[in-house]
């Protein structure tokens, strides 16, 4: 009985709750390394919303709010909705104001036009900045998009 | 006794004939996604696969495109670029097999819409590329459309989608 009780009771909190994940890539280096172990609270966000500076999971598909999906994106939130987010010589600015961000440790040289956020999206962006602006999966995601906070 | 053992047995009789109804007769959605699976599996070859079976395999990716499809990709790092016709897909899936030692291709997460006539449909997924022997993989949303051509369900345009806007 105990045994089942258990079973039940990591099926409810991994299937809902904590979601396992492993990541892979180097978007998000030094902050989180390629193959680590993680996983994603998706009850961080029932009492406020998402805040700047939290890293969180993304699902590719916003419609499909509810299953959980086999891939998702790891970012963490610089934008909060209605910003403006520019970047400019490496550094980022929010509605014109420089973003201090003690978690970067690699060099940066992006530079990119000024970017609004509606009212119902976020800018996520990894940690690894070193690799070229192109190279590097960056936006607005919509709030639906975001599955949770990395619990780790 | 009798009655519920013979009710238990109607049952029974009743959802083995209502699974094998689904499986003679499936729905517009199930065919398009079983589509999908199969041009995964087309799509991937493997480590000393021999040219005439990745021929093979080119032929059976081009056969689930309609004769005027169009793939359109554009791509974080690689950039952008269109494929019109089957003759253009050919060539290209060509040339991706004939380059590479070995390619895994998985569509994740597939979403099926059938259009309210059951002549076309679109299908969103996420695609899980690994080239060669390499550890890590390419994740890229995609989106499908599909339409009913002389009884078969065919691609009419594939294209990438940017997730983060």
């Amino acid at each position: 009985m105990r045994i089942l009780v258990l079973v039940v009771v990591c099926f409810v909190v991994f299937k809902f709750i904590l979601l396992p994940i492993r990541v892979s890539g180097i978007s998000m280096e030094p902050t989180y390394h390629n193959h680590a172990v993680n996983c994603v609270n998706r009850l961080a966000y029932l009492r406020h919303e998402p805040q700047r500076g939290d890293v969180v999971a993304i699902r590719f598909a916003a419609e499909d709010s509810f299953s959980t999906p086999s891939e998702m994106l790891m970012k963490r939130i610089i934008g909060l909705p209605g910003e403006t987010v520019w970047f400019h010589g490496g550094h980022v600015y929010i509605n014109g104001q420089l973003l201090d961000e003690p978690y970067l440790k690699n060099p940066c040289d992006w530079e990119h036009e000024a970017i609004q956020c509606g009212t119902n999206q976020y800018y996520v962006v990894g940690d690894n900045r070193s690799m070229p602006f192109t190279y590097h999966t960056q936006g607005r995601a919509y709030r639906e998009q975001i599955m949770g906070k990395l619990f780790l | 006794m009798k009655l519920v053992f013979r009710l238990v047995v109607l049952a029974v009789l009743g959802a083995l004939g209502f699974w094998l109804w689904t499986v003679l007769f499936p729905s517009p959605e199930k065919i398009v996604l079983k589509k999908i699976s199969q041009l995964a599996a087309y799509a991937t070859i493997h480590n000393g696969e021999g040219n005439i079976s990745r021929a093979g395999k080119a032929s059976n990716v081009v056969s689930a495109f309609a004769n005027d499809a169009e793939i359109s990709f554009d791509v974080e790092g690689v950039g952008a670029k269109t494929l019109s016709g089957r003759d253009e897909i050919h060539d290209a899936t060509m040339a991706g097999f004939m380059s590479l030692t070995s390619l895994s291709v998985q569509f994740l997460d597939p979403i099926a819409r059938v259009g309210a006539d059951k002549q076309s449909a679109e299908v969103t997924c996420t695609a899980r590329v690994t080239a060669g022997d390499s550890k890590n993989f390419g994740i890229q949303q995609l989106h499908f459309q599909f339409k009913k051509l002389d009884g078969d369900w065919r691609i009419t345009r594939a294209e990438t989608v940017k997730s983060l806007q």
